[in-house]
C-alpha cells in the first residue's frame, strides 16, 4: 500500500483478466499471449456468461468480443456499467477491424479501448498493461482516500476528546486564579498578584484555543447544528460590545455601537452569532493599536442586514486576504500587544455564517483599518 | 433575599467542586456538602435534604441523570441544577423534563456563573411570602 519508488510501474502479476469471445480460437490465442505475463485468466464464451462470471471472478480487466450469439458485447458492457458504475474494471473491445463506428459505439457503451483482430502480441500486451496499471493506481487511490478519510475522522474525534477534557480543568484554573486575585482567600502582595494575573491571562488564552479546536472538530465532523430563534440583533450587539469593552479598556481602546435600531429581529442561533460577533470584536481590539476606537455599525441594504466591525489596525494586504477565513490561516499582520491567535477563529465564523445562509467578508479601508462585515440574508429577517 | 443554607455540590472532579464552592460562598456562605458521584449524592440528599443540589452529568457510580431521578423520587420539591460540560441539548432537556430547574456550564467564567446562580437562587428562594 505504501507508494514505493516503483509505484509508477506496479507489478501486474496475478491481475485478473476475463476474456469473453464465442470464438474459442481467439480465446486460446489471447490466453497464450497473456499467460506468460503471469496474469490470472478466465475465458467465457458469451455476454450472459460474462455478466455472471464477472461477479465471482471480479476481474481487473475485461476483453470483450462485440459480435456474439445472445447479447452483444456492447450490451454486455452497458449492463456491467449500470451495475458497477465507477468501479467497473476497464473493458477493452475485441473488434474484427478497427471500424470507427464500432470503436465509437464501444467507447460510448463504457469501453476504454479496443483491440483489433488479428492480434499483434506486443501491441495487445502494451495496451492491456496500460489499462491494468491505471486500474491498479485507481484502486490504490481509492483505498488511500478511504484511509485518509477515516484517519481524518479519527483525528477529529481525538481533537474533540482532548479539547473537551482540557476545557473544564482550564476553566477551573482560570476561575481559581480569579478568586486568588480578588482577595477572596486572602490579600496577595503585588508580586504574587502579578503572577496570578499571568495565570489568569494564560489560562484564558488556552481556553480560547481549546474552544476553537473543539468548534473546529465539531464543524469538521459535520456536527455543527444551529438552533435558530427570533432575536433582536440589538440585544446581541449590546451584550457583546459591553463584554468586549472590558478587554478593550485594558488597551485603552473603545468599541462604539452606531446606527442600531431596537426593532430588527433575526432568526438566528444567538449563541453562535454572538460567538461570531465576539470573535470580530476581539480581533478588532487585538489588531488595532492601543487607544483605538472600534466602530460597530448595523446596515440595512434592501432585504439584508449587515453588521460591520471597523478597526484601526493596519488593514489586510490584498494578497493575503484569501487566507483570512482558512483554517490556521495566519497573515503577516500581528496583534499589537502580543495577544495570541490560533488562526481558527475566522474560519469558524465563516462556517457559522454559512450555516445560517449568511456570509462574512473583509475589506481594507483606504484611509486605514479593516472592515469585517457579516451579512444576514432576507429570509433570516423577522417579517 | 433568602439564600439556600445547605448546598449539595456533586462532581467527580475536585477542581470543579473547589471552584464552584468558592463561587457559592458569595451567597451568604452556605454549608457545603460535597459528593464525587451520583450514588453518594443521593445518600447525602437522603440524610440532609439540602436546599439546593448541583449535579454533574457524567460521573462514575450513577450519573447525574439517574441521580436526579432518584432525588426527585425522594423529594419532588428538590431544587436541582445540572452542571454540564457541553450544552448537550438532549441530556439537558431530559434533565429539565425530569425536574431540574436549570443547568450551568462548568466552563462559564466566574462572574457570569455567579450571575447565573444569582438568578436561579432568586427565582427559587428570592420570593418572600407576598404581603
Amino acid at each position: 500500500m505504501n507508494p514505493s519508488p516503483e509505484s509508477s510501474k506496479p507489478s501486474l502479476v496475478g491481475r485478473r483478466i476475463l476474456i469473453v469471445d464465442d470464438d474459442r480460437l481467439n480465446t486460446r490465442i489471447l490466453t497464450s499471449i497473456l499467460k506468460p505475463e503471469g496474469y490470472d485468466i478466465v475465458a467465457v464464451y458469451s455476454g450472459e456468461e460474462c455478466l455472471e462470471r464477472y461477479e465471482q471472478f471480479k476481474p481487473d480487466l475485461v476483453l470483450l468480443d462485440v459480435i456474439m450469439p445472445g447479447i452483444t458485447g456492447f450490451e454486455t458492457c452497458r449492463t456491467l456499467r449500470d451495475r458497477h458504475g465507477d468501479t467497473l474494471a476497464p473493458v477493452i473491445f475485441i473488434t474484427a477491424k478497427s471500424e470507427s463506428d464500432d470503436v465509437v459505439e464501444g467507447l460510448a457503451a463504457g469501453g476504454v479501448d479496443y483491440l483489433p483482430k488479428p492480434f499483434k502480441g506486443r501491441e495487445a500486451l502494451a495496451r492491456l498493461r496500460t489499462h491494468l496499471q491505471n486500474r491498479l493506481l485507481n484502486e490504490q487511490q481509492r483505498q488511500l482516500v478511504a484511509q485518509l478519510s477515516s484517519a481524518n475522522t479519527a483525528k477529529n474525534r481525538l481533537l474533540g476528546m482532548v479539547a473537551h477534557d482540557l476545557r473544564n480543568p482550564l476553566a477551573s484554573i482560570r476561575g481559581l486564579a480569579d478568586f486568588l486575585s480578588d482577595g477572596t482567600v486572602g490579600e496577595l502582595t503585588a508580586d504574587q498578584l502579578d503572577l496570578v494575573k499571568t495565570i489568569q491571562e494564560t489560562s484564558q488564552s488556552m481556553l480560547t484555543m481549546v474552544n476553537e479546536l473543539l468548534d473546529k472538530s465539531v464543524i469538521e465532523s459535520g456536527e455543527l447544528k444551529i438552533h435558530p430563534e427570533l432575536r433582536p440583533i440589538a440585544e446581541l450587539l449590546n451584550k457583546s460590545v459591553y463584554l468586549n469593552n472590558i478587554n478593550a479598556a485594558k488597551k485603552g481602546s473603545l468599541i462604539e455601537l452606531e446606527g442600531i435600531d431596537a426593532e430588527t429581529e433575526l432568526n438566528i442561533d444567538a449563541d453562535k452569532i454572538k460567538q461570531v460577533i465576539d470573535n470580530l470584536l476581539s480581533n478588532a481590539i487585538k489588531f488595532s493599536p492601543p487607544q483605538s476606537t472600534i466602530r460597530v455599525l448595523v446596515e440595512r441594504n434592501g432585504e439584508s442586514v449587515s453588521v460591520l466591525v471597523r478597526d484601526q489596525g493596519p488593514g489586510i494586504p490584498e494578497n493575503e486576504r484569501h487566507k483570512l477565513f482558512q483554517d490556521f490561516g495566519q497573515t503577516s499582520v500581528k496583534p499589537t500587544a502580543g495577544e495570541k491567535s490560533t488562526g481558527l477563529g475566522l474560519a469558524i465564523c465563516k462556517r457559522i455564517m454559512e450555516s445560517h445562509g449568511g456570509s462574512i467578508a473583509a475589506e481594507s479601508v483606504p484611509t486605514g483599518g479593516s472592515i469585517f462585515r457579516i451579512t444576514f440574508p432576507a429570509p433570516l429577517l423577522a417579517a | 433575599m433568602n439564600y439556600p443554607q445547605t448546598i449539595l455540590l456533586t462532581d467527580d472532579e475536585a477542581h470543579i467542586r473547589k471552584f464552584i464552592g468558592l463561587v457559592l460562598r458569595k451567597f451568604d456562605n452556605p454549608r457545603l456538602l460535597e459528593a464525587p458521584d451520583g450514588a453518594q449524592a443521593v445518600e447525602l440528599y437522603r440524610q440532609h435534604q439540602p436546599d439546593l443540589v448541583l449535579l454533574d452529568v457524567n460521573m462514575p457510580n450513577m450519573d447525574g441523570v439517574q441521580a436526579l431521578g432518584e432525588i426527585m423520587r425522594l423529594d419532588p420539591n428538590a431544587v436541582v441544577v445540572m452542571l454540564t460540560s457541553l450544552a448537550n441539548r438532549q441530556t439537558v432537556e431530559e434533565c429539565l423534563r425530569l425536574g431540574a430547574v436549570a443547568y450551568i456550564r462548568k466552563d462559564t467564567p466566574r462572574d457570569e456563573m455567579t450571575a447565573q446562580f444569582e438568578r436561579i437562587i432568586a427565582e427559587c428562594y428570592g420570593q418572600e411570602t407576598p404581603a
